[in-house]
């Protein structure tokens, strides 16, 4: 199984890259330079870095200890926690600081029209995680017939991550790319 | 159908309320600072009930701040 899991984790690395670069690519509109993020646009970026950091996170611990050694292994499984909660409170404590910062109107018509878009992106990633498990598990435990519990756990949150992280990425893609401007 | 853009004078009508910033306008119709500055380069066509919310804060019909500008 290990070869599979370095074969998903490098595939959600190529991800991370490829939504980095497709976001150095769409740079904001030049007439719109100096413009100052929207509280949403911000929680995007927080979004995209926390989730980041969970999703690599969470690779390496299960290619150190696999994913059988990863929830048997109390150590490794409390890592895995910490960095998930302190994640969910870290979106959390930005969200409390913007609502702090900008009043009632923290998102407005056109940041929902951007979080409606996102959605796409989200969908797309977490379709593709469960498409990389399912492939996987069915390639590495056929001749078994039975898949092991922690691979549940594994798949249900690195689905999660993978969503989020495409629901960050879509919100920032969205201010960078712009809404449609034409009546 | 040729191409349209929505057109508008957000921003000489802030000017001409005695120079109204674009906070304080965000502020009265519950939208960003942001929103505002898109919807005055005209990157962004807005819902109608935010138009109408900026033609009374304004005070003028919704026709006299919007118009449809057709491109060839």
């Amino acid at each position: 199984m290990a070869a599979w899991i370095i074969v998903a984790s490098l595939i959600a690395a190529l991800f991370i890259g490829v939504t980095t670069r497709t976001l150095a690519r769409n740079r904001p509109d030049p007439e719109l330079g100096g413009l100052p993020a929207t509280p949403l646009e911000r929680l995007g970026w927080i979004g995209l870095g926390v989730t980041a950091v969970l999703g690599l996170g969470l690779a390496v611990l299960v290619m150190f200890g696999g994913a059988d050694g990863f929830f048997d292994d109390s150590p490794y499984r409390f890592v895995f926690w910490l960095l998930l909660y302190t994640g969910i409170l870290v979106w959390f404590a930005a969200w409390y600081m913007a609502k702090r910062r900008y009043g009632a109107v923290v998102i407005d018509e056109r940041d929902r029209a951007v979080l409606a878009r996102s959605l796409s992106v989200e969908s797309m990633l977490g379709l593709l995680s469960l498409v990389i498990w399912t492939i996987a598990l069915t390639e590495a435990f056929a001749d078994a017939g039975a898949i092991p519990l922690g691979y549940l756990q594994l798949l249900f949150w690195s689905t999660l991550i993978a969503g989020a992280f495409g629901r960050s990425a879509g919100v920032v893609l969205g201010y960078r790319r712009g809404i449609a401007v034409d009546a | 159908m040729p191409k349209a853009k929505i057109a508008n004078t957000i921003r000489q009508l802030r000017f001409a309320h005695g120079e109204m910033t674009q906070q304080d306008l965000a502020g009265r119709v519950g939208c960003t600072r942001q929103t505002i500055i898109v919807l005055e380069k005209e990157r962004y066509v807005p819902s109608l009930s935010l138009a109408f919310r900026i033609a009374r804060v304004f005070n003028r019909p919704i026709e006299d701040i919007f118009e449809l500008v057709e491109e060839s």
